[in-house]
């Protein structure tokens, strides 16, 4: 049996759940959640963490230093700082708009990185 | 640096150096003045309550001291002096305050000593008229004896003023040059510097905080100095109408001299207590804040810790802390000729006139030759103030040269054209900047401004803003490069 | 640009200028003006490129210069004339607004009706005296939040945080996702200043301490940061002495208050409430001077830009309906008095006679309670905390519950559960 902490960000209540997992690694019991919303989203935590990653690329031959990204829809936790170093290495140049593909499925996620500005010079 | 030649080297650039070099400039003489800091007026220049014609309020000093002699033959210099160059100068005057007949009787004491020397302008204030005077002062306070000579001013831009001056009127020049080792020869000294060698006839030592340490590189003299530090804090310029005169009480012990002051830009300062600590620690500690502030209620009760925007503290160099006010040193060598020592303590500021003058006197007297620079100009004109300029002029220089329509610092509402005339005019780093212009002095304390002046240092300076300093040395404001920190990656 | 007839000039184009601008052109003012001092709209917004903005008002979730993007593409459409590199350093009390302007020079005009929407600004090193050296590496997590999202750098590699607000959290994960070590988030009070999703996503997810009843005593270092001396307080929030403890570090990040900017507020002559730091407003966002509304984080600090905009729409729109002469211009009202654990409610006067939204904040932290509006509304709250802003909706229905003739309510948040 171990036991996994987890802070519920549902309201401001942030109660403090705590999972039971046995040895089968099965969800064995949750207690400390308030409300079943809460409980719900603490099991899709414990199973499954996701981000939305948000960020910068570097550009060139532009006016501005930094273009503003985010990944389309939320990705694995785990993968954050490794997504970081990718957008590390990628370069863009204007024109670009708002909600462009820069990076089409992040490391494997399907998941896109997308321009959250235009850089237009 | 090539090796350099001259007359007179002058090591410090503080108000008293620079007033020194200025005096000089008058002359025919080679000059060059040697600062280790990134800037002039950085060291004991900086930190202080920006009080000066404070003849009459040195009054426990002997009548034979030298150093009384140098601070009542500045007080008439002073304003001449800063309307010559451009900056501030406001006749405040003083209220000494007192609770009790027993403190009114210690003032009467100072006031007959001023009498005795010759100064008359001290009267006693009754407690009603001390009250229309200063309406915010401690209902206990039963009255005050008022000097109305004293005045305030802007030490660093006074310094940084004198040696713009003497710059045009030929001296040289020389910032982030930290002398390390002297030696003399039989007609010149050879000095080792940080940034290569100098030779030079003469030496007027005006280190500041290291005065006694220059002086021990040649044996010049043996004297002790005591660095007493103090605590400067800065109010908000909302509350900088609480008084309108300087405003101290007498201590009732050693080490409590509390000040309130207003400050030529609107703020209020607030200041004490002395005390003995190590040189290189020019740190602020919490016991400060509370003791002033503390103490500084009892004169001004409405002064409240929400209003503080900044604190710093500074250093005095005492020379002989049995004698309490000192003397000073303001002479030459016994040991070693061509060199002389600089060094008031208090009141630094404000003797600073007369002692340059007596200064160039000693060099005189010790076989330096004066002949009288015909082209010698006295005159500085400020950079440009925007937020001081009337609507009309306001609208001429915005019209004339487009970088004033660009406001960089909110708080003191300074333009770029300003930040970019401060560089043009020897600023390269965020203080630089900042003592010559005011940006970063307001309440939001550079939070603002700061990443745009960073920026405009960078273009006219010609270097990448990873290089900009806040005051030189290794203090760079922005370490890394986006991206620079992550593993596997060069930098772009 | 012609600045002699302009009904409504908003000033800041932030997320509450812009709604404020484009709500009073869409209630019909016809020359309506945003003064931006940068060189672009959408003020704060492009340095926030982190998501969360957006999930009420568009039902999305957003990142900062996302929101702005549809709020600049809604005002450009909408005929409101920017007037960008334009900061105002002036306003009279009778509306004259002074200018500086990259583009029209000095400028001076005075429209029918302001609206102020400058925002905030932080809460300084000097303001909260922290003793120490004063060394480059310090930095208000905003101004650092500038630094790394726009200007593209990164300030330090070992960082110290004062403050456990949300600026402070995000600023915590935005560095170390550039490859910084975030040493820890210092915090004075015994619970988390900001959001909880924030203590979750930007602390937990990446191991960030979290040092709460402790705070930073003293700064090291003479020309660059060195390390920072922390030692905790004790429940009155002083000095517990032998729990000091140095950490090594090259950069301070700040995150110790927002304060509402409201230095062209008072040179106009608007009263001010000392416990929000803004104007005091009634519920049409009218302030004291007539003819000068204001809206968002320069009325007070909010959590969530969603209600920055939504207020300031009231702001915008009173100003148009002013002009059309549709609205008294101060109307005087029941005063909203803060009662048991409430710090502050927004408006500080309401007519009683329309619907209007109250937003609040309480002092302390507390769990089942009850906010109670006098006696004609009550709501239940599993959980309340000061980082958290309450919006309470009164409807017309039991706002007629009000006696005739009251001229004062007292708003409660009480313990549930029998005392």
């Amino acid at each position: 049996m171990s036991q996994v902490n987890i802070i519920c960000v549902g309201c401001p209540l942030g109660c403090a759940a705590t999972l039971a997992i046995g040895d089968d690694g099965k969800l064995a019991a949750i207690t400390g959640c308030k409300c079943k919303a809460g409980q719900k989203y603490v099991v899709k935590e414990y199973k499954n963490p996701v981000r939305v990653l948000t960020g910068t690329i570097v550009t060139q031959d532009s006016a501005r230093p930094l273009l503003p990204v985010r990944t389309a829809a939320p990705i694995p936790k785990a993968k954050l700082l490794p997504g970081m170093k990718v957008l590390a290495k990628t370069r863009i140049k204007p024109p670009v708009m708002i909600g462009d593909v820069i990076i089409s499925n992040l490391l494997g996620t399907r998941v896109s990185v997308v321009a959250t500005s235009d850089l237009l010079a | 640096m090539g090796q350099i030649d001259t007359e007179v080297l002058v090591i410090g650039g503080g108000v008293l150096g620079t007033a020194v070099a200025r005096e000089l400039s008058r002359y025919k003489v080679d000059t060059t003045l040697v600062e280790k800091e990134a800037d002039f007026g950085w060291g004991s220049t900086k930190a202080n309550m920006c009080l000066v014609c404070q003849g009459a309020d040195t009054l426990e000093f002997r009548r034979e001291y030298r150093r009384s002699k140098l601070v009542w033959e500045s007080m008439p210099l002073m304003e001449p002096l800063c309307q010559e160059l451009d900056v501030p100068f406001k006749r405040v005057g003083e209220l000494a305050v007192f609770f009790d007949n027993g403190g009114r009787a210690k003032f009467q004491k100072m006031k007959s000593r001023a009498e005795s020397m010759g100064m008359t302008t001290h009267q006693f204030v009754d407690r009603e008229t001390l009250r229309q005077m200063e309406p915010n002062i401690a209902r206990d306070a039963i009255g005050a004896l008022y000097d109305p000579n004293i005045a305030i001013t802007d030490p660093v831009r006074l310094t940084m003023a004198l040696a713009e001056n003497a710059k045009r009127n030929g001296v040289k020049l020389l910032t982030r040059t930290k002398v390390v080792d002297i030696s003399s020869g039989t007609e010149e000294f050879e000095v080792q510097t940080s940034q290569g060698a100098i030779r030079s006839r003469f030496i007027v030592n005006a280190a500041g905080l290291f005065v006694d340490k220059v002086a021990a590189m040649v044996n010049a003299d043996e004297f002790v100095v005591f660095p007493i530090k103090g605590y400067v804090v800065i109010l908000d310029k909302k509350v900088g109408d609480l008084v309108s005169h300087e405003i101290h009480a007498r201590p009732e012990a050693p080490g409590e001299n509390n000040i309130v002051t207003p400050s030529v830009y609107g703020n209020l300062f607030i200041g004490t207590p002395m005390k003995l600590a190590r040189r290189n620690d020019q740190s602020t500690t919490r016991q400060m804040a509370d003791t002033t502030l503390r103490n500084v209620r009892r004169l001004v009760p409405d002064i409240s810790e929400r209003d503080i925007i900044s604190s710093f503290a500074g250093f005095l160099m005492f020379r002989n802390w049995e004698l309490g006010w000192h003397e000073c040193v303001v002479s030459a060598s016994g040991n070693v000729p061509r060199f002389i020592s600089v060094s008031i303590g208090y009141p630094g500021v404000s003797a600073a006139p007369a002692t340059a003058k007596e200064v160039v006197k000693l060099l005189s007297q010790e076989g330096l030759k004066l002949e009288e620079n015909l082209k010698f100009n006295p005159y500085s004109k400020a950079i440009t103030h925007f937020s001081d300029l009337s609507e009309e002029e306001k609208r001429a220089l915005i019209a004339k040269d487009e970088r004033y329509r660009y406001a960089v610092c909110r708080c003191e509402t300074v333009t770029e054209g300003e930040v970019v005339e401060a560089i043009s005019r020897g600023a390269t780093t965020l203080d630089g900047v900042k003592f010559r212009t005011r940006a970063g002095m307001g309440r939001c304390q550079g939070g603002f401004c700061g990443p745009r002046i960073i920026s405009i240092l960078a273009r006219e300076l010609g270097i990448p803003e990873e290089q900009v300093t806040k005051k030189g040395g290794r203090s760079q404001l922005l370490l890394y490069k986006s991206k620079q920190l992550l593993e596997g990656v060069t930098c772009p | 640009m012609s600045l002699k007839n302009v009904d409504v000039a908003v000033i800041g184009s932030g997320p509450a200028g812009m709604a404020a601008a484009i709500k009073a052109k869409e209630t019909g003012a016809e020359n309506v003006v945003i003064m931006e001092r940068a060189e672009q709209l959408g003020g704060l917004l492009h340095q926030c490129i982190h998501n969360g903005f957006g999930l009420l008002y568009f039902k999305e979730d957003l990142t900062g210069p996302e929101y702005a993007h549809r709020f600049i593409e809604k005002l450009m459409d909408s005929g409101v004339k920017p007037l960008l590199e334009t900061m105002a350093i002036g306003i009279s009390p009778d509306r004259e607004i002074i200018a500086v302007s990259s583009r029209e020079g000095y400028i001076t005009f005075r429209p029918k009706s302001i609206v102020l929407a400058m925002g905030c600004r932080e809460r300084t090193r000097g303001a909260l005296n922290i003793p120490g050296t004063r060394p480059a590496g310090i930095f208000t997590a905003g101004t650092a939040q500038r630094l790394v999202n726009i200007d593209g750098f990164i300030p330090g590699k070992k960082v110290v945080i004062l403050g456990s607000g949300d600026i402070g959290m995000i600023m915590a994960r935005r560095l170390t996702l550039e490859g910084a070590k975030v040493e820890g988030v210092v915090e004075i009070l015994p619970y988390v200043g900001g959001l909880i999703r924030n203590q979750v996503q930007c602390l937990h997810d990446f191991n960030i301490p979290l040092l709460l009843e402790c705070t930073v005593t003293q700064i090291h270092g003479e020309e660059r940061v060195e390390a920072v001396t922390i030692a905790m307080v004790d429940t009155k929030r002083k000095l517990i002495a032998g729990t000091e403890k140095q950490i090594e570090c090259d950069t301070l990040l700040l995150s110790v208050g927002l304060i509402p900017e409201n230095e062209l507020s008072q040179m106009a002559g608007v009263k001010l409430d000392p416990i929000t730091g803004g104007p005091i407003v009634n519920e049409i966002r009218q302030t004291s001077v007539p003819g000068i509304f204001a809206g968002g984080n320069v009325v007070h600090v909010h959590d969530l830009v969603d209600n920055v905009s939504w207020e300031s729409e009231i702001a915008g729109q009173s100003a148009a309906e002013l002009i059309h002469g549709r609205r008294k211009s101060w109307e005087r009202g029941i005063t909203l008095k803060p009662g048991r654990n409430i710090k502050y409610i927004v408006p500080h006067t309401i007519s009683g006679k329309r619907e209007v939204t109250l937003y609040m904040r309480v002092n302390e932290p507390e769990e089942d309670v009850r906010l109670k509006v006098g006696t004609i509304v009550t709501k239940a709250l599993r959980a309340v905390k000061p980082a958290e802003m309450l919006k309470l909706e009164l409807s017309s229905a039991q706002l007629s519950k009000l006696g005739e003739g009251t001229t004062e309510i007292v708003i409660d948040c009480e313990k549930r559960g029998g005392r």
